[in-house]
């Protein structure tokens, strides 16, 4: 029987949190060792929820990147490229550079504030995923 | 380590103290690990001019791994904590800086031990802490107070404008902007768009305004000492600008310094502050400039953690409190959503 590298590493952060950790008597050591724990059960979080979180993206920057095309139809260049940037990765981090030549564009542009719109409840689902690993 | 600095204290300490003979230092004890500047107390006892004496220290050294090490020179604190003698801010008095490592191992600053205790705002037993003396009465007021004078200080004629003094309107937002901007490039972060969102809206919102004062960057409990209910000193001169006043009282009423409490700093009632603040500055708190400076703190947020992500990340710092702030990042980011309304 082999365990699972995400189980592994929640095992391994247990141990270090309730076993290893109250037995170093150094202060700052020991508050490595509970360091060390928070982290390794973090990562195992992440290792666990990653394929489902990364194929939950993948379906909303494909829905987002549809109902962006028409709002932004005619944008000036710069927004465009952007556009099309995100249209090949479909990764929330693309939306970053959009979002820079969105607000160059002018944050009081009718379309700019409806993208801003379509773009925050995607922002929204992705901080909540990074939420539940990081809480 | 204290055997080492132990090792270079003492003779410096003898030839900058006019000493006859050598100093005894005692009670040499490290303070804070990591984060930022490492901090010693201790005292020491020695002969001048066949007299005995002897005097608490404290003395902060820079590793030059420590978060925030771009922006928190010992010098700079040591000019600013001498400039503030001049003026009714409650601080340590500054003895001596050594900019050279060799001296003491690190540039080093000393100063004043000042009496007072300063629990931790984030643990069960500082909150209780400062409930039961925000029940006596005298701790908010002193507190308010300290912060008013830190707002009437007259900086330009200490000396302060050494820091730089931003044009009256919007500059001073700007220049914080920029500030924090270069801090996230520097720390070599990926960065999410939560942040270019926070970060537009930041720029296509900055408030102006008509006062310039000393502001001290971090004023809350956790970075004031405290002695018999007052505030002793006020510590922590890392982020100290000249700017706009509403930018130390955003920080007095962010929920981001509280737990599970309506005191403000977990020490001052919401209308004391109000009423205290405004009669000893004569400065009307401006609630919406204070709105929009919480969602700038948002942003320095997420730079001190993209920045001390980073410094674990490219192996500058060991301590891996550092290493666990790349999920602080998150954290962070999501207020900044929040506050942003989504």
């Amino acid at each position: 029987m082999s365990l699972e590298p995400a189980e592994l590493l929640r095992r391994l952060s247990a141990s270090l949190r309730a076993d290893i950790g109250p037995a170093v008597a150094d202060e700052y050591a020991r508050t490595q060792a509970f360091m060390a724990s928070v982290i390794l059960e973090r990562v195992s979080r992440q290792l666990e929820l990653g394929p489902a979180h990364a194929r939950a993206e993948d379906a909303e920057m494909v829905a987002l990147v549809d109902a962006l095309g028409p709002v932004l139809a005619g944008a000036p260049p710069a927004v465009s490229s952007a556009l099309l940037d995100v249209g090949n990765h479909h990764t929330v981090a693309s939306l970053g550079p959009l979002l820079e030549q969105l607000y160059a564009w002018g944050s009081a542009e009718p379309r700019v504030i409806e993208a801003l719109g379509l773009i925050r409840p995607t922002l929204r689902k992705d901080i909540d995923r990074k939420m539940a690993v990081a809480e | 380590m204290s055997d080492e600095l132990l090792s270079v204290l003492t003779p410096y300490l003898a030839e900058r103290l006019e000493a006859d003979g050598e100093v005894v230092v005692d009670q040499l004890d490290r303070i804070a690990v990591g984060w930022s500047h490492e901090t010693w107390l201790f005292d020491a006892s020695w002969m001048a001019k066949g007299e005995p004496r002897s005097q608490g220290f404290c003395l902060r050294r820079d590793p030059g791994n420590a978060l925030l090490r771009q922006m928190s020179d010992l010098g700079e604190q040591f000019k600013v904590l001498r400039c503030l003698e001049a003026t009714d801010v409650p601080a340590p008095e500054v003895y001596f800086y050594e900019e050279a490592p060799a001296v003491l191992g690190a540039p080093a600053l000393l100063m004043e031990k000042v009496a007072g205790v300063c629990p931790s705002p984030w643990g069960k037993a500082g909150r209780e802490f400062y409930a039961a003396a925000a029940a006596r009465g005298v701790l908010p007021l002193s507190f308010t107070e300290s912060l008013a004078a830190i707002h009437n200080a007259d900086w330009r004629a200490v000396g302060l404008d050494f820091l730089g003094v931003p044009e009256l309107g919007d500059a001073f937002a700007r220049r914080e902007i920029a500030k924090w901007r270069l801090l996230i490039e520097q720390s070599g972060h990926p960065g999410h768009p939560i942040l270019a969102d926070l970060i537009g809206w930041l720029e296509a919102n900055a408030p102006s305004t008509d006062r310039l004062t000393l502001v001290h960057g971090a004023f809350r409990t956790g970075n004031v000492l405290i002695a018999d209910d007052r505030v002793s000193a006020v510590l922590d001169w890392e982020l100290q600008v000249i700017g706009d006043p509403m930018y130390d009282v955003a920080y007095m009423l962010t929920e981001l310094n509280r737990e599970g409490t309506d005191l403000l700093s977990n020490v001052v009632p919401r209308d004391v502050f109000f009423d205290r603040y405004e009669s000893a500055t004569g400065i009307t708190i401006d609630e919406d400039r204070c709105r929009y400076y919480q969602l700038l703190y948002a942003m320095r947020s997420a730079a001190f953690w993209m920045s001390a992500a980073g410094l674990f990340a490219d192996g500058a710092n060991r301590d891996l409190r550092l290493a666990r702030t790349e999920w602080s990042v998150s954290v962070a980011l999501e207020r900044a959503a929040k506050e942003l309304g989504y």
